[in-house]
């Protein structure tokens, strides 16, 4: 017995201390209008011995990248295969509240879920994940996510690289830690002790000498990094959450919170083909406060990583490709941002709780799924102000918009977050001001989040909830839809079912459809009907038609026949 | 670094000298015996239709599942080198089959077919056999023994500790159960880690 341990030891120290790399898996993409998603459960080889069990989509620990133009109505088709329920939320999208994928959009084992939008936001480096409420870091441990490229005439239009996997390169950072048995770790842990980027353990790649772009995620569940060379190297920030910069940032280094993006480019011209370098995480020394530098090395609050400078990709510079990107581009695009005179509304969110054996929350409320927390005007442009006089940093976000930082009480706002964001790192002592608009979308049902993007936090309750009203009627019918105001046919229907509404002002906010066992299959938030609903693979039998009305929220059933 | 790597060879250890504690409860578990169940052979089977001498292989496992997808082979070999010595194994699935059409009985008789399943392969589809003995994973095994008209659980766990890479097994956990109770002696874990896909218990209505 003890020999095992032994082996085992040797094994992990052999892989610790040789320079063994792993090549980084670039995720597959899916383009177009249509995403098919499948969750399910699976598994990889992460470390010697036993495989860890994970979850994943379309069967990769970290889901394929998808590829959205803006201007675009994507459909995104959701099948849970998982044995639990899950959310899916479109991290950084402008969307209606009812397709965002926050924690009231629950999929239940079995369902699809088929949430569409039209895609306004600007090319950039955005992801989805899991959100389902005390949920969400196991959820995410077990690897769900993937990302989502937009693309935009703008972007298009510069000399900046563009090729997925070659010179242009995705990025998700996370750490996990493993139990005697392989299998990750996801209850009383904010830290893991092994990197995984993209998935991957001990990670290498081979890029060209020429200029290249990473897209890069923290995707963790508390740590920041605080990311660099091992070079020292300048390399230059093109991209924040939501959108190109006005002009590239020189920097060395920058911090990275959870739920962030960076876009960053970094040339390798000059460097000498099969020499190597790597990317790393600074974490060594820093304030207290900084998620990732405490000093423990095991523990809820304890990691391998913490306090420590480690690697995130190791890097072997190749052969450049044929027409390399090898200038940096003087200016990339034209942003409008809001400013906080642009603000007729201000708002406040106070980071509260935390002290000995509770949680953080906002504002001294634990989140419930019933309480709308704030309630924004549709069109407002508004100013919040977060602040944290707490015990630790925090990483703020808010779903529905792209903001604008305008004032840190530390100083100025740094050059590397000038740009559009949806996540703000919220370090201790220090209150963070922003400016959104508050468009296209109002719904006095589904409310959009705001909350810690440190999942064990929001977890636990640090998140809030709005509601974005509309201040004019909307003109639809107000009248409650009964059963005579829809017809369901052909019934018995086989390929196609298509619903008639007899008001022709009526909308459906919500369709579902379950089996006579208590399944539900569909789940179609504003459903568009012209086309019909596709029953082509559903089991001949008996199922429900439940509708439920825009305006009333009021819910009607209907029989049908699958032959 | 090193302290810590030393603090988990010590945390494995004692994990393994923890599971040394060998299962006690085993109250009730006659009565799943003469529960009949749908079987893929088609002939409706309680366990107490089996002519038992010594033990039994009870492993819960599942047509979806990734990870039990890895080990059929496995369980024909474990059933043919221990059936003669009085040690089947017979295989359940109690997933739901409400959320996974794909453990339905017509695919399970499918699979059977398909992957020559030279053992019994039964229809747990009330989840009683699964919540009885508290099995969460595919695959999930469990060594029964008999003892007098009684049957004891003498391990719980994995089957072995690789699933996708068998030539790597370093313990096979299940066989050196069986192997340890037809020498007389003590398994040498009582119970391991099952490592699989969670079984989803349909919640009550």
């Amino acid at each position: 017995m003890k020999k095992t341990g032994i082996v085992f030891l040797l094994f992990i120290t052999s892989l610790l201390q040789g320079q063994t790399y792993n090549n980084l898996w670039i995720p597959d993409t899916i383009s177009g209008t249509q995403f098919n998603l499948n969750l399910k459960d699976t598994f990889a080889q992460l470390r010697p011995g036993n495989q860890t069990i994970t979850a994943g989509i379309n069967n990769k620990i970290w889901g394929p990248t998808l590829f959205f133009n803006k201007g675009d109505t994507v459909h995104m088709n959701v099948h849970n295969y998982l044995n639990d329920s899950t959310t899916i939320h479109w991290h950084g999208f402008h969307l209606p509240a009812v397709m965002d994928g926050g924690p009231h959009q629950i999929i239940p084992p079995g369902t699809i879920w088929k949430p569409y939008w039209k895609v306004s936001n600007n090319a950039s480096t955005y992801w989805y994940h899991p959100h389902l409420h005390t949920m969400t870091q196991e959820h995410l441990t077990k690897g769900l996510g993937g990302f989502i490229i937009v693309r935009d005439p703008q972007e298009r239009a510069l000399a900046i690289p563009r090729r997925y996997g070659i010179d242009d390169i995705p990025l998700v950072l996370t750490s996990r830690r493993y139990d005697a048995s392989n299998a990750f770790a996801y209850t009383n842990i904010a830290y893991g002790d092994y990197m995984l980027s993209n998935g991957t353990p001990s990670a290498q790649i081979s890029l060209p000498k020429q200029m290249v772009r990473l897209r890069i995620l923290n995707a963790e569940i508390e740590r920041g990094y605080d990311i660099g060379f091992s070079d020292n190297r300048t390399f230059y920030i093109i991209g924040n959450d939501g959108g190109l910069l006005n002009a590239p940032v020189p920097v060395t280094r920058v911090k990275l919170l959870v739920g962030e993006r960076i876009e960053i480019l970094v040339n390798f011209s000059n460097d000498v083909l099969g020499s190597s370098l790597d990317l790393k995480s600074y974490n060594a020394g820093q304030t207290f406060g900084f998620p990732g530098g405490e000093p423990s090395s095991s523990g809820p609050l304890g990691s391998l990583l913490n306090n420590t400078n480690f690697n995130v990709l190791h890097i072997n510079i190749g052969a450049q490709t044929a027409n390399p990107i090898t200038v940096l581009p003087t200016n990339l695009v034209n942003n409008t941002y809001w400013t906080a005179a642009d603000a007729t509304v201000n708002k406040s969110v106070n980071v509260t709780g935390g002290t000995p054996g509770n949680d953080f929350t906002l504002d001294n409320a634990s989140f419930a799924l019933s309480v709308i927390n704030k309630t924004v005007t549709l069109n407002s442009i508004e100013k919040w102000t977060i602040t944290n006089n707490n015990v630790f940093g925090h990483a703020f976000h808010i779903h529905d918009v792209e903001f604008k930082i305008v004032a840190r009480s530390s100083g100025t706002v740094g050059v590397h977050e000038s740009g559009w964001k949806d996540v703000v790192y919220l370090p201790k002592n220090e209150s963070v001001t922003f400016v959104a608009k508050f468009d296209d979308y109002a719904d006095t049902i589904h409310p959009f989040m705001y909350h810690c993007h440190f999942s064990n936090h929001e977890d636990g309750g640090m998140m809030g909830q709005f509601i974005v009203k509309s201040s004019v009627p909307t003109g639809l019918s107000a009248n409650e839809l009964t059963e005579s105001d829809f017809t369901i046919y052909p019934n018995p229907a086989n390929n196609k079912l298509f619903i008639n509404l007899s008001d022709l002002g009526a909308e459906v906010y919500y369709l579902r459809i379950t089996n006579v066992v208590g399944k539900t299959l569909y789940m179609l938030p504003k459903p568009q009907l012209t086309e019909g609903i596709d029953i082509s693979h559903f089991s001949p039998g008996v199922y429900m038609v439940q509708l439920t009305h825009n305006k009333t929220k009021k819910t009607t059933t209907k029989k049908f026949v699958k032959e | 670094m090193r302290t810590s790597i030393q603090l988990i060879g010590v945390a494995f250890i004692c994990l393994l000298l923890f599971s040394v504690f060998s299962f006690k409860d085993n109250s009730g578990l006659t009565e799943v015996f003469n529960l009949k169940l749908r079987n893929a052979n088609g002939k409706p089977t309680a366990l107490s239709d089996y002519k038992l001498t010594k033990g039994l292989m009870l492993v819960f496992t599942c047509n979806h599942c990734p990870f039990a997808k890895l080990y059929p082979a496995r369980f024909n070999e474990l059933n043919k080198k221990y059936s003669p010595k009085g040690v089947p194994l017979i295989a359940i699935s109690s997933t739901d089959t409400i959320t996974y059409e794909e453990d339905g009985f017509e695919q399970m008789k499918k699979v059977a077919g398909k992957k020559h399943f030279n053992f019994d392969y039964l229809f747990d589809d009330m989840q009683i056999l699964a919540k009885k003995f508290g099995a969460d994973k595919t695959p999930h095994a469990f060594l029964l023994w008999k003892n007098g008209n009684d049957w004891q659980i003498r391990y719980s766990g994995a089957i072995d500790d690789n699933g996708a890479e068998p030539d790597k097994v370093t313990e096979p956990y299940l066989a050196m159960a069986v192997d340890s109770m037809l020498m007389g002696k003590e398994p040498p874990y009582a119970s391991t880690k099952s490592i699989g896909c969670q079984i989803h218990f349909r919640p009550k209505k």
